[in-house]
């Protein structure tokens, strides 16, 4: 279970998130959207961690992230995989080591991590490319390397930031199949942000929207397109005329 | 000057101090996690061998020639006098106290901090902006202890060894030159230098270059991690990272000299 209760964050007299709201039950693919800038990817890093909310609390399971100190925070990091927006790959590695690097740090031997980083890779339709180097890969494949990446440790809760931006419309639903054949894999918990609300509402059981800092809805993917709320509604709908 | 100009004068000095003191403060904080990294020492052994290799092999070559032409350069500035008091059999003493005690340690410092020291601020800057450092951190990897330990210790073992290698080679450059300049032979080069110098001599220069080896990496590795506004952020720290490890280079030395024997 994950639980944010009145989060809250600003740079300097730009809030970005104010008082944030937010259950996610333990195996649920929730999707997150919302326009650019609106506090989406900042929102998968206060719950990893990664930034520290300025107020409110999140829990992770029984761990409250916010007071948790850095070596805490590892402890629950340990938990999560990450997609991050640009795929975050260590540069300075071969895919194939960049895959089995959560496995080789986790303590797994380094041939069988190598081993299972190649099968990992095959699955996301990488093979041929395990001893290339980030910088040597198209964005499609670099998002795949980053997936295989992050769930190669099979962690119980998955982040994947924008999985599918930029990518064309074959990739995307690749990716969106590469995701599902995942979670029935693992039953993990899946957050996924995205400002692509068709590709993700067809992925996602439950999806929230930000807007203004603020999450103005939540509830069953197949609802959102029904939603009260103007800007959701307008958002999702794509409309020139509206709020937004 | 009326009062608004001194006033703005007065606020840009303050905020320059402001700023020098926050990166000072940075970089001492910096200084603090990795030692505490050390504790218990967990050192990624594979880590440290490649930055050994990338940041002191590697400049095995720079550093040869730097200070062969080193030793060279202290001979021709000093054979005027040299030749002019009949002083030749001082010239081995004054190439290797000169050497060994401030220019070796200083010129081959100044030469690591730019080959080096800047590249890995531009390392180090371009995984902060690309967010591989928040990746390593997503995996519950401290990127103190994986990324900067190994480069910290690479950086203060390899200017150590250069150092030494440089001093070497700078005497042999001041003694080959002495020969071809002033016609010094190699055994009157050789007795000055080792009749009058001391193991301690030796030990000055390169107790100084542990040091240096510290300061350069902290600032890079510093201005590297704490980079903000992509390629042009990126260059900015390597610049600064270079400007802060010469000016500490220059402050260590001079409270060096006064404090080593």
């Amino acid at each position: 279970m994950i639980r944010c209760q009145g989060v809250r964050k600003a740079f300097g007299d730009r809030k970005v998130l104010e008082d944030i709201d937010l259950e996610i039950a333990q195996g649920t693919i929730w999707g997150l959207v919302g326009p650019g800038a609106s506090g989406k990817s900042l929102l998968c890093k206060l719950l990893t961690g990664l930034q520290p909310a300025d107020g409110g609390h999140i829990f992770i399971g029984p761990d409250e992230v916010s007071a948790l100190d850095e070596n805490g925070l590892m402890r629950v990091r340990a938990h999560f995989g990450m997609l991050f927006q640009n795929g975050a790959l260590f540069d300075f590695m071969t895919v194939e080591r960049n895959v089995a690097f959560p496995l080789v740090r986790a303590g797994v031997p380094e041939a069988e991590a190598l081993e299972r980083a190649r099968v990992r890779l095959r699955a996301v339709g990488l093979s041929g490319s395990e001893s290339k180097l980030p910088s040597e890969l198209s964005g499609g494949m670099k998002k795949r390397a980053a997936i295989a990446r992050a769930t190669i440790a099979r962690p119980p809760i998955v982040i994947y930031d924008e999985p599918t931006a930029g990518l064309d419309p074959v990739t995307t639903s690749k990716i969106y199949d590469l995701l599902r054949a995942d979670h029935a894999q693992t039953g993990s918990t899946v957050i996924a942000v995205s400002s692509d609300v068709d590709g993700l509402r067809s992925f996602a059981r439950e999806m929230g929207m930000l807007h203004g800092g603020r999450l103005i809805w939540n509830g069953p993917a197949a609802a959102i397109g029904d939603a009260d709320h103007p800007v959701v509604r307008q958002f999702v709908r794509g409309e020139l005329e509206g709020p937004l | 000057m009326n009062g608004g100009a001194a006033t703005l004068v007065l606020e840009r000095i303050g905020a320059g101090v402001l700023a020098i003191a926050r990166e000072a403060g940075g970089i001492g904080v910096l200084c603090g996690r990795v030692v505490r990294s050390l504790v218990p020492p967990a050192l990624d052994a594979r880590e440290l061998k490649l930055h050994l290799y990338k940041m002191g092999v590697r400049s095995v070559p720079i550093v040869v020639l730097t200070a062969f032409f080193t030793g060279g350069i202290m001979l021709i500035q000093s054979g005027i006098f040299v030749r002019r008091f009949g002083a030749y059999g001082l010239l081995g003493w004054g190439v290797g106290y000169a050497v060994f005690r401030e220019i070796g340690p200083i010129l081959i410092a100044l030469m690591f901090s730019g080959r080096v020291g800047a590249n890995n601020t531009a390392e180090l800057g371009t995984m902060t902006v690309t967010e591989q450092i928040d990746g390593l951190r997503a995996l519950a990897i401290d990127p103190i202890r994986y990324l900067l330990v190994p480069r910290v210790l690479a950086m203060m073992i390899m200017l150590f060894c250069l150092t030494l290698i440089g001093d070497l080679v700078a005497i042999l450059g001041g003694a080959i030159m002495g020969k071809l300049l002033l016609g010094v032979d190699f055994w009157t080069f050789y007795n000055s230098f080792a009749d009058n110098l001391k193991t301690q001599d030796l030990a000055h220069g390169l107790w100084k270059s542990i040091a240096f080896g510290g300061i350069i990496a902290l600032s890079s590795c510093h201005f590297g991690v704490s980079v903000r506004g992509g390629a042009v952020g990126v260059g900015r720290a390597v610049n600064a990272a270079v400007v802060a490890a010469a000016v500490g280079i220059m402050l260590l030395d001079y409270f060096l000299t006064y404090l080593l024997p």
